[in-house]
């Protein structure tokens, strides 16, 4: 067991690319924390970096109580669980696992011990004569996590693990992967994509865009307390909604102005947001969470604004409601890479710009234009220019 | 119609279609016929050779294609080192060939095996690492393989000659001395085709393997190495082909009728103008061919994949 600890760590490959920039990070003795972040974030590059496999070009990295910039990786005592398993193909499951404690020499005996008991944690027992490619995807990932696991090392890095795998299987995973990574109390660096596998895994979570780290904390402080725009737009789903808004200040009440509705912000929210007090009739980024948002008749007391109905998905539990409201939107960097990622982007213009979490059973007609409560004890604020919350 | 009533209507033609016995040769009667004259073609060579081999008669032209009368007496002679006719001059000439098959199998064998390991050596530097040259490196292999060896026939008697005063193990008629030379021909393609070949193989695998503690080393011996088998076979049986056809090299550097090659060797039963014993001559080919045949059998697995991994992701 250690911690890890990265100090300005910048990495620039031949071609200039900055993928990595003065990236500092503290991960404590027996921490799970988990790198987030769209593709090319540089997130994947981090984890290398800490592994060995790419060089840091500047800064130190440290695992306990030793620099390891120049160790190789196999001089650093971690594990890693690569995205697509890197199972030996030739080898069986057994000697898969065993492959990294026979290269240490250790006896035979304990090379066995070690085997059964990796085996029986992770389910693997009948399977360890076979050969990886007799395997299902979930089965070649836990022999990857076994093969991690036997070697008792400092830290576990894993990259994406479970990304090859269906929906359904992930969740599990998702679940076994945290529980084992609770009853060993291994330090645990992990890298996805998924903002829902990192909210849900995480002790705390490190948000990364362009190679910058964004923010790091528990998950639930980044949810309700975003640092700035793009942690906004990339934690939480739905994303949360972001408009263009003009402040107006008059004595101790804070109003804000989106498109023609203006809403009274509570001094719950002026709390955390302190500078918005001395942004009179400055244009701002407000943003507002889903679950803020309520149907009028559930919260006379709550201000509103009005929005057509463009599409109603039911959940069961809930609907998820898509208006469209008379105010400009903002989408934030996060939100657009997630989009291009999935080839949407021609039809941004033409969205519903407001998602609201309902409660089930509502009757919604589409094109319907009809009022939305906003709790605002719950809006987000944030500059224009630099995208910083406004605390 | 009911869908329920299109299934029952349908049920009794699906039970006539299934097969009950094929009828022999139906629909598909050209694919033998495209078999049988492949395999005639590839037949036909062989068929004269071992005909010639098992006939009393030392000519070709004499003989039709299934001889006369079949008799051992080519093989005997050319393994008791006594070939031509009995009582005749050349029945004293001492002909090597048991030397002659083991420098094959010696001079074959050794060449397959280095210029594997040497081949696969070089390509996993060229596969796996970044280092100043290396496109001029791989370049500089496939340039020069542009050229045939026997371009260089001159040049390597005179170098061969000359690294002999220096090392005699390793000069001229030596078999050491002739391995070195045609290593040094085959090295480029091997190496060539075994760094696609290790291409293909994923990076992360290296990378988990030396997360997992092993050194470069390590990773080329317990992971590159297996994985590239099928490659290696291949790569090894055309080398051992290869090199016990060869015969211009073999020819200028070796003199002593003991030390020839297969090639070299049974060249001199046809050499002679008024004296050619073909019949010798293919009881030495029929006798030489059996460990090309037997490794063949062996390899054909590997070969069969050897040949067309790469074209679909494994």
């Amino acid at each position: 067991m250690a911690d890890v600890q990265l100090k300005e760590v910048d990495k620039i490959y031949e071609g200039g690319v900055h993928a990595v920039q003065d990236l500092s990070l503290y991960v404590k003795d027996g921490e799970f924390l988990v790198l987030v972040g769209p593709s090319g974030c540089g997130k994947t590059t981090a984890l290398r970096m800490v592994a060995g496999l790419e060089a840091i070009t500047d800064g130190t990295i440290s695992i306990g109580e030793r620099v390891v910039n120049n160790l190789s990786p196999k001089d650093r005592d971690i594990a890693m669980v690569f995205q697509n398993y890197a199972l030996y193909p030739h080898l069986s499951v057994s000697d898969n696992i065993a492959f990294g404690l026979r290269l240490r020499k250790m006896p035979k005996q304990d090379v066995n011990q070690r085997i059964a008991w990796a085996a029986k944690l992770l389910d693997l027992t009948p399977y360890l004569a076979r050969k990886p490619r007799e395997l299902s995807g979930g089965q070649r990932q836990r022999v990857a996590m076994g093969r991690a696991i036997v070697r008792e090392p400092q830290v576990f890095l894993m990259d994406e693990p479970l990304s090859n795998l269906d929906a359904k299987l992930r969740v599990q995973m998702r679940a076994e992967i945290a529980k084992l990574q609770h009853d060993l109390g291994t330090t645990t660096i992990y890298v996805t994509h998924d903002q829902v596998e990192a909210m849900t895994m995480g002790d705390r979570v490190a948000v990364m865009s362009m190679g910058v780290l964004q923010q790091v904390d528990h998950p639930q402080h980044l949810y309700d307390e975003p640092a700035n725009l793009f942690v906004a737009g990339f934690i939480g789903t739905p994303p949360m909604n972001l408009f263009e808004g003009t402040v107006q200040v008059a004595g101790d009440d804070v109003t804000v102005t989106l498109g023609r509705a203006t809403l009274p912000v509570a001094p719950a929210c002026l709390q955390r947001y302190a500078r918005v007090r001395g942004l009179d009739g400055r244009v701002v980024v407000v943003g507002i969470r889903s679950e803020d948002l309520h149907p009028a008749s559930a919260r006379p007391d709550n201000p509103t604004v009005e929005g057509s109905v463009e599409l109603v998905e039911a959940l069961g539990s809930g609907l998820m409601a898509y208006f469209r409201i008379d105010a400009e939107s903002v989408r934030p960097a996060a939100v657009e890479a997630v989009e291009e990622a999935a080839g949407a982007e021609g039809i941004v213009a033409a969205r519903p710009n407001l998602i609201a979490h309902f409660p089930p059973r509502l009757d919604l007609r589409l094109g319907e234009t009809v009022p939305i409560a906003v709790d605002t004890a719950g809006l987000h604020f944030f500059d224009r220019e630099t995208g910083a919350a406004l605390r | 119609m009911t869908t329920l009533e299109q299934a029952e209507a349908a049920a009794p033609r699906v039970a006539e279609a299934t097969p009950g016995r094929r009828p022999l040769l139906a629909g598909n009667w050209w694919r033998y016929l495209v078999s049988l004259a492949a395999m005639a073609f590839a037949l036909f060579p062989i068929l004269y050779v071992v005909s010639a081999a098992f006939n009393p008669v030392d000519s070709l032209s004499g003989s039709g294609l299934i001889p006369d009368t079949v008799t051992l007496d080519n093989f005997r002679a050319i393994l008791s080192g006594a070939p031509g006719e009995a009582g005749s001059s050349e029945a004293a000439l001492d002909i090597p060939y048991k030397n002659w098959y083991v420098n094959m199998i010696f001079v074959s064998g050794a060449t397959a095996v280095l210029s594997v390991f040497f081949g696969a050596l070089a390509a996993y530097a060229f596969a796996r690492y970044r280092f100043r040259g290396r496109r001029m490196g791989m370049m500089t292999l496939l340039l020069i393989q542009m050229f045939p060896t026997f371009l260089a026939v001159v040049a390597i008697y005179l170098i061969v000659l000359r690294v002999g005063r220096v090392f005699p193990a390793i000069g001229l008629d030596t078999l050491s001395g002739l391995i070195l030379v045609y290593l040094g021909g085959v090295l480029g393609v091997n190496t060539w085709l075994m760094k696609g070949f290790m291409d293909s193989i994923p990076d992360s695998l290296d990378e988990s393997a030396r997360v997992d503690g092993a050194t470069p080393s390590q990773v080329f011996w317990a992971i590159i190495l297996p994985l590239a088998t099928p490659v290696l076979a291949v790569i090894g049986l055309l080398s051992y082909i290869g090199t016990i056809n060869e015969f211009i090299i073999a020819s200028v550097l070796l003199d002593t009728t003991d030390k020839f090659t297969m090639s070299v060797g049974l060249y001199g039963f046809i050499n002679d103008k008024y004296a050619q014993q073909w019949g010798t001559f293919c009881a030495g080919v029929v006798l030489a061919a059996i460990p090309v045949v037997v490794l063949f059998f062996f390899l054909q697995r590997y070969i069969a994949e050897g040949l067309t991994r790469g074209a679909v992701k494994g």
